[in-house]
Formats: C-alpha cells, structure tokens, sequence
C-alpha cells in the first residue's frame, strides 16, 4: 500500500501522555443523563475499539470528541491542552476527523471537489484565487487509486457513481492525507459486503500502525476484537470495561455487553 | 457532447435553441424587429438578474420568496431619493446598502432562528409590499429626466450601439456569477452546502455563513435588477415587482437548478429568463390576452421540469 509512503509516518514516537484524556465528563439532558462520569484516554499509535449497545453513550463520547457538544461536567483535554471552547472547526484543526456512514461527503460534487472540500487549492490569475483544478484531479486521482479504489473511477465524476465501501475508503483517504492524528469511525463497516469490510479493517490497521490514534465504534465485538489494542465498553452512559485485548476473548467481552444490557433495570448498578 | 448532456441546463439550452428557430421562421419580421430585441433584452435583464440572485439561494436548498418586494421596495427607495435630488450614485449605493441589510435580516432569521426560509422570505414578501405602501401612500414618483441623463443611470439603463446596457451588465455578472461558482473555492463551498449540510459542516465549511451570502447576494440582485428597470423607464407604481418572486424562481428551476439545492447553473437560469420573457413577447405580439402569459409560464414549468427529471434519469448512466 502506497499510503504508507504519502505520509511522514510517526510510529514508534508512542508516548506515555494520552492524545485525547476525558476526565469525569457527564452530559445531562434535563434528567436524562447520556453520559455519567466517564474518564477514559485515548493514546496516539493506538486503535480503541468502542463498543456497547444502543444508546450506551459510544455517538455522544465521540460528538463531545468532535466538538458538536459540550459537557455538562468534567473536562477534556487535547495533547495536554484542556478544551475550553467545544466546536467542530476546532476538532478539525486539531486534527480529528469523524468518519460516519451517513456523513462526510456531498453526493452532488466530484470525487476531487469532495477531496479538497475546504481545502481547495488555488492558483491566481491576474490577481484573482481560482481553484487550481489541474492539481485537485492528479492529486485526489492519486490518492484515491493509492487507497485501492477502482482504476475505472474518473476523479471528476459524481461522487455518487462510488459504491459504499468505496464512499468508506475515500473518506479514511482523504483524513489520512490531510495529516490528521486522530481518526474516529464510526460504524464504518455497516452495510459493506465482505471484502470491502475486511479491506476498511485493513485500513484502520494500517492508519493505527502509521501512528494514528484510530477510535472505531461498532456493534460488533467479534470483528473489532480482531484488529483493536484495547476494548472500551459503554453501557447506560458509563465506561464499564477498559481492557487490552489480549487481557479478555471476544467471548467474555460479548458476555459483559450482554449482561450489560440487562442494567437499565437496576438503577445505576453499572459502575 | 457526454458532457453537454449531464449539464443540469440542458433541457433549457436544447429549448432555447428551439424556441429562437421557432420565432426566427414563424415570424422573423417581428422577431428580429429592433424594438422586440430591445424588449426582450431589456425584460430578460431585469428577470435574469432577479433569477440570478434566487440560483445562489436555491443552491443552498433555501428559497427567497421575498425578491419580489426588495425589488420593488429597493426600486422605490432609489426613485425617492432620485426625487429628493440626490445624486444617482450616491442614491445607488444608499438603495443597495439597503438591500444588503434586508439579505442579512432574512438570513439571520432563517439561520438563527433555524426557521424555514419560506415562510420567512413569506414575511418578507407581505412586511417590505407594506412597507412601500406605508411609506409611500399610494402614490410613487418614477425616476425624473435630468437623473436617468445622468451618466451613472445611462450606464444601467441606457443602451450601447444595439443592447440594452442591463442586458451587458447581466452578461457581464452571469459570467462573473459562474466562475465565482463553478472556478472558486466559494462556489464549491455554496454548492457542498446545497448537497448536504451536514457533511460540509463536517469537513469545516461554514454553513450559516455560506447560506448568509446567499440570502444577501439575493436580495442584492433583486435591488439591482430594480435600479436597472428605472433607469430605463419613466413611470413605476407602488405594485412594482409584485408576482417577480415566482417568475425568478420559475426561470431558475426552468433552468435546470434542482430546488432541492447543491445543483444548478448561472448560464441555465439566464435562459431560462429569456425563454419566458422571449415567449411572453410573442404572444403579446400574436395578440394573445396578456393573462394567457400567467397560464403559460406554468404548463412550460411542469413541462421543462418533467422533461430536466426524465432527462437526467437516462443520462446518469451514459
């Protein structure tokens, strides 16, 4: 994989100090509380598989991540720095990138108008900034066919025409390529056939090895057991297991999350 | 020529081209008559220009319902101070001020308040005709003599050897219009916004910020569009610009800009603008009663639209 190339790469810089550290953060929503007292970091060169069921509190971990909320109680720090102002154009300069099924790319544009989405790059002509197109197509063109995408796909076609899991590889391309540190996906295997799902597992591999942090959430313990170096369980909005992989099987975890979902009955016995 | 036929405007290219062979054979003498061209380029201006300023905010999969009474309260605001001897420069810039000012108004009510721009530009369209009839009493004064002489008037109302000056100066800002949407980062910005929101947002594009503009280069274009029509012509009433909302966004959807945003071109809604105004001006001429016009411009919009949905159907897959 040429993507290995494309990027100065800063694996083995693995340091003690957490990237993301969530301390004690809670979101209320009137009574309704989402999250309750979680604290988990989240360390560069590391893939964390975040599991848990349905309203466990996994999407609103990650939007108080990205920035779209802000918590009602705890704090969260960024390479050290706490954050003071919770927005998504900062997560985006910080060098996060949410990659969802639903989200990330508008159907109406290119492939390469999709690629430099508010990163055009620009040529002037007297004077004037006009998108330099001639490098958006060879550039994005490159990247994309790097990432394993068909050599029949036409960099100025509707990005549309791209299967799903094609839609799923041109986003983890384009977060790659753009330099960023920390990549979640969420559920990024959702209605792909096999081997595109096998091929965006292999993806994260890749990213985790080049020194990413790669946050990956998903319903499936079995397949995130494979690739993931630590397991994060979510239940009724609080971290309920934090383990390596090796520490527990596929099996064991399934059972926590199964017994888990029994919880909302016995009111916060989670923790 | 694959090309050509995946533009959104295709349909309204391939009409036009059809509609001026029609008139040119059916009746060339009144066609290329030098008072028809000058009328419907002089009409095609003041629409296009309006259609223009209502394709950046049909992009953004809002819609400014309220054009039609910027236009006439823009219209009016410039004649008053033309009346109150103003010069017209002066009267132009205050007029367009004003304009940008009810863009910005219609623009955070619908981005703040997250309400939907229909029913605000709705408002709109009833507060700034009420408005005019408030603050005029019924009765308005059009442009007097000495200010359309004026240089400055001459240069958007007057005529430069066979065309009308407003039609040169929605040539010049159409092209202006499109190499800001389609060459710029500006353009890709308004249209991932009309494509999907939420995903532009998620790639760090300024949403509200982008819709705003939209709604203030609406409400410029309709202002400009109203200063262009009395420059040109002596007499305006307290109705100007009443229905134009719809006939914009009629030329805009003939011309092949989806409603439901983030597709669409500047060179489309142009001629979409010219192939009402050139078939209103045939039929005025056929002497057929003017009201067939309001009929007509609804078959012709259902017609071109069904034909834009099942051509671009077909075409996806060339």
């Amino acid at each position: 994989m040429n993507a290995n190339d494309s990027r100065q790469t800063e694996s083995g810089t693995e340091s003690k100090k957490p990237l993301i550290s969530m301390k004690n953060v809670s979101l209320a929503y009137g009574n309704f509380r989402a999250l309750t007292d979680v604290s988990v970091d989240f360390y560069q060169g590391e893939l964390v598989g975040l599991v848990g069921d349905n309203g466990a509190g996994k999407t609103t971990l990650i939007r108080i991540i990205s920035g779209i909320i802000t918590p009602t109680a705890g704090e969260v720090y960024f390479d050290g720095q706490k954050v003071t102002k919770f927005h998504p154009k900062q997560a985006i300069d910080l060098g996060l990138e949410c990659i969802q099924q639903s989200i990330g790319i508008c159907d109406n544009l290119s492939v390469s108008r999709n690629y430099f989405l508010g990163r055009e790059p620009v040529k002037r002509i007297l004077g004037l900034p006009f998108l330099d197109k001639k490098k958006m197509r060879e550039t994005s063109a490159k990247v994309v066919h790097d990432f394993g995408l068909r050599d029949t796909v036409d960099v100025e076609d509707e990005i549309a025409l791209l299967s799903g899991g094609e839609k799923q590889t041109f986003k983890i391309a384009r977060a790659v390529t753009f330099r960023n540190r920390v990549i979640i996906m969420d559920e990024p295997t959702n209605h792909l056939s096999v081997r595109e799902r096998a091929h965006v597992n292999d993806l994260a591999v890749q990213l985790k090895e080049q020194g990413l942090l790669v946050i990956y959430i998903t319903h499936d313990i079995f397949q995130i057991h494979r690739i993931a170096d630590r397991i994060v369980i979510m239940e009724n909005g609080r971290k309920v297991t934090d383990v390596p992989r090796a520490a527990m099987s596929a099996e064991a975890l399934e059972g926590i999350i199964r017994d888990g979902g029994r919880m909302p009955a016995k009111k916060g016995a989670a923790a | 020529m694959r090309k050509l036929l995946k533009r959104p405007d295709v349909g309204v290219i391939f009409g036009c081209i059809f509609l001026f062979a029609l008139f040119s054979i059916w009746n060339p003498r009144q066609w290329f008559d030098p008072s028809t061209i000058s009328n419907i380029s002089q009409y095609t201006a003041i629409l296009g220009l309006l259609a223009i300023g209502q394709t950046f905010v049909i992009l953004v999969r809002e819609i400014d319902l309220s054009v039609g009474s910027v236009y006439g309260m823009v219209g009016i605001t410039f004649a008053g101070l033309e009346n109150s001897n103003v010069s017209v420069v002066v009267s132009f810039i205050v007029a367009m001020l004003f304009a940008v000012v009810i863009g910005l108004v219609n623009a955070i009510v619908v981005v703040r308040g997250k309400l939907s721009s229909m029913i605000v530009t709705l408002g709109g369209l009833f507060f700034y005709r009420g408005l005019i009839y408030v603050t005029t009493h019924g009765g308005v004064t059009g442009v007097p003599e000495a200010a359309r002489s004026d240089w400055f008037a001459q240069l958007l109302g007057g005529h430069f050897l066979w065309a009308e000056n407003g039609f040169l100066l929605l040539l010049l800002l159409g092209f202006i219009c499109a190499l800001l949407l389609y060459e710029m980062r500006f353009g890709n910005h308004l249209l991932s916004v009309g494509g999907d929101p939420d995903s532009a947002a998620s790639q760090g594009i300024p949403v509200d910020r982008i819709k705003t503009i939209a709604f203030c280069l609406s409400s410029c274009f309709a202002g400009l569009s109203a200063i262009v029509t009395l420059a040109n012509q002596p007499e305006t009433s307290v109705s100007l610009g009443t229905g134009m909302e719809l006939e914009s966004i009629a030329a805009v959807v003939v011309g092949g800009t989806l409603l439901t945003g983030g597709k669409g071109t500047i060179l489309g809604t142009i001629l979409g603008a010219f192939f009402f105004t050139a078939v209103r001006a045939q039929m005025i001429a056929l002497g057929a009663p003017p009201s067939w016009y309001v009929s007509f411009v609804g078959i012709a919009l259902l017609v071109v639209v069904t034909i834009n949905t099942i051509l671009s159907k077909r075409l996806r897959s060339i």
